[in-house]
């Protein structure tokens, strides 16, 4: 039966239908999958080698060198191998994250977009909710491969699950935690950088050596001014804060406690979803 | 629902140097076709897209039915927009397309492959955009435009791609959907098109109002009458016949152009002279012909 002009009057644009679009554009184009196929091939690399790493730190401590003190921690490695994919991972969502916003613009379905919901706030946040909720899904769906792989590893080495220890479950809560607010950043990013090829590029390339690059100004920095206090600062710098946050800061000299991390990729992802939003108010779609 | 008027009143819109849109004011009534030209660059996108907020206006402002289109409570069923640029993710079937605003609409899903039916891409429908023909892509952009079955309707030169049928198509679709009480307003640069489909016609040029009027009035208000083509094989008895008034010129084709008399003045003539006449027709001013006196000069892209 032909769609009556009555349904159409009765016809909201609320919330939830809003969210079911944004699933939809995502559902119905292909990129989804490689990103999905890539983030399960990682995920299996980094569960083999953080169950490498963890045998010999049990079983050769030696051959990890006189160091090797810090990593023959049980607790240490059942963090690492549960939560194993999140370096690639995060990156990933976050890409899902500018792709939802910047292929409006590369396919100029922006238009259409503003057309159903002229309030372009609402949009954006129901592209920001719709991120969490992907950025969660992968997150859990990794997380269940690490549990179960996991799980039959430490059996292995006779250490139970160690799935008991408040260390170990914090860490794969904040993991989870992490996917969500890395896909808000990639949101936010896209309302920033429009152009597709230069926000994926850039988010990328600070994702992958932002870390590391940061962590050799501060050294020099910290060399500079004669001062220590310097390098507790690292954490301002994102990918270095969400490190913080999920690791606790293992391998940051001096590093804060891990919500000091945790607040400041929250006061990113708002400043950034908060100014997004209001430059996507202001732009001309032509 | 409220009326369905648009009302542009002081619509500006300046890019650096630009005068894009310069303080536009113009209202489109219902139940009749708006014709909306102008050279290229004139502003009409601008224009439309400042309708639709999608364009900020650096002045002035646009109403449809009262309110600004962000005002409107269910915008999709108020008005349906084909623009220049409307397109889809390359990579998504234009049935999913649909599905996608429907869903962020609220409108029923069925209701995609209705529109579908009604531009004739049920088949293609299942096909990913990129593969779309330019007729295609418009039919798509109208079926898009008409799923909340809208009391207005803005269209940028839809007719832009679309086949000799699909032409006449859209045609019957606009008039009809005027006669239905609804806004149709639409821009094209198809002046013979316009003629036929349009009931009044607006003309900008350089972002300024040039005429707004019903076809005829538009047509009929440039200063020239028409002229009369006269085809005789003995073309120097009949401009000696023809009296003082008449300025006689020699067409390209053989005939003669004759203005400052009507036509049965130059039968009668004829007549009189005993010169035989094998074509007397009276050529009127057309629409393309009001055009181009209308904006010479104003032409010229910026
Ligand atoms: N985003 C923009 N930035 C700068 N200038 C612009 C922009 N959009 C439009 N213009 C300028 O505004 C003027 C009007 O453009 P517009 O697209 O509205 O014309 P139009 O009447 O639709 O032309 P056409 O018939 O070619 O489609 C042009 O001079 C154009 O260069
Ligand atoms: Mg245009």
């Amino acid at each position: 039966m032909s769609v009556s002009t009555a349904e159409l009057d009765r016809a909201r644009a609320g919330a939830l239908g809003l969210i079911r679009s944004e699933l939809l554009k995502i559902r119905t184009t292909n990129a989804w999958w490689w990103f999905a196929l890539g983030m399960l091939g990682w995920t299996l690399i980094a569960l083999a080698f953080n169950m490498w790493f963890a045998y010999f730190a049990f079983n050769d401590p030696g051959m990890l060198g006189p160091e090797a003190g810090g990593f023959t921690s049980p607790e240490y490695h059942a963090s690492n191998i549960y939560t194993s994919g999140q370096f690639l991972g995060l990156m990933f969502v976050m890409l899902i994250g500018i792709l939802m916003v910047t292929n409006e613009f590369f396919h100029q379905t922006a238009t259409a977009t503003f057309l159903t919901t002229p309030r372009r706030t609402v949009v954006i946040m129901s592209k920001l909710v719709t991120a969490v909720l992907i950025g969660m899904a992968f997150a859990v769906v990794i997380t269940a491969i690490d549990l179960a792989a996991g799980a039959v590893f430490f059996h292995t080495q006779d250490l139970g699950t160690m799935l008991g220890e408040w260390p170990v479950q914090r860490a794969i809560l904040l993991n989870l935690v992490a996917f969500g607010v890395w896909t808000i950043f990639g949101v936010a990013i896209g309302t920033l950088i429009t152009n597709q090829l230069a926000a994926t590029i850039t988010a990328a390339v600070l994702y992958l050596v932002g870390t590391q690059l940061a962590q050799v100004a501060f050294f020099v920095l910290s060399a500079w001014l004669d001062s220590e206090a310097v390098l507790h600062w690292q954490v301002i710098v994102p990918s270095t804060a969400s490190q913080v946050m999920t690791l606790g800061g293992e391998g940051i000299p001096g590093s804060p406690e891990w919500w000091v991390g945790a607040l400041v990729l929250l006061g990113y992802a708002v400043v950034a979803g908060v100014v997004g939003t209001l430059i996507t108010r202001k732009r001309d779609i032509s | 629902m409220s009326d369905g008027q648009i009302v542009i009143s002081g619509l500006s819109k300046r890019y650096r140097s630009v005068r894009a849109v310069d303080n536009l004011s113009l209202t489109v009534e219902p139940g009749r076709v708006t014709g909306f030209l102008g050279p290229n660059g004139a502003g009409k996108t601008t224009t439309l897209r400042m309708l639709l907020d999608l364009v900020t206006p650096t002045g002035g402002s646009a109403t449809i039915s009262g309110r600004r289109y962000a005002d409107l409570t269910q915008p999709l069923r108020h008005v349906g927009a084909v623009l220049e640029a409307s397109s889809a993710h390359r990579g998504r079937t234009g049935r999913n397309h649909l599905r996608v605003i429907c869903a962020a609409a609220g409108f029923p899903p069925r209701r995609v492959d209705e529109m579908l039916h009604l531009v004739g891409l049920t088949p293609a429908g299942r096909r990913k955009f990129k593969g779309y023909s330019l007729g295609m892509r418009q039919r798509l952009g109208i079926a898009q435009a008409m799923l909340g079955d809208p009391k207005v309707l803005i269209l940028d030169e839809p007719a832009n791609g679309l086949d000799p049928e699909g032409i006449r198509w859209m045609r019957d679709l606009l008039t009809r959907l005027a006669e239905e009480g609804r806004t149709v307003l639409v821009s094209s640069h198809l002046l013979s098109e316009m003629q036929m489909l349009a009931d009044d016609v607006v003309i900008i040029a350089n972002g300024r109002l040039v005429t707004h009027g019903t076809v005829s009035t538009v047509v009929d208000g440039i200063a020239h009458p028409g002229t009369v083509r006269a085809r005789t094989p003995d073309a120097e008895k009949l401009a000696a016949a023809l009296d003082a008034d008449a300025t006689v010129t020699p067409g390209s084709d053989g005939a003669l152009l004759v203005t400052g008399v009507d036509a049965p003045a130059v039968g009668a003539a004829a007549l009189r002279a005993g010169v035989e006449l094998h074509e007397l027709v009276t050529e009127r001013p057309d629409l393309e012909r009001a055009f181009l006196e209308l904006t010479s000069g104003k032409a010229g892209v910026r």
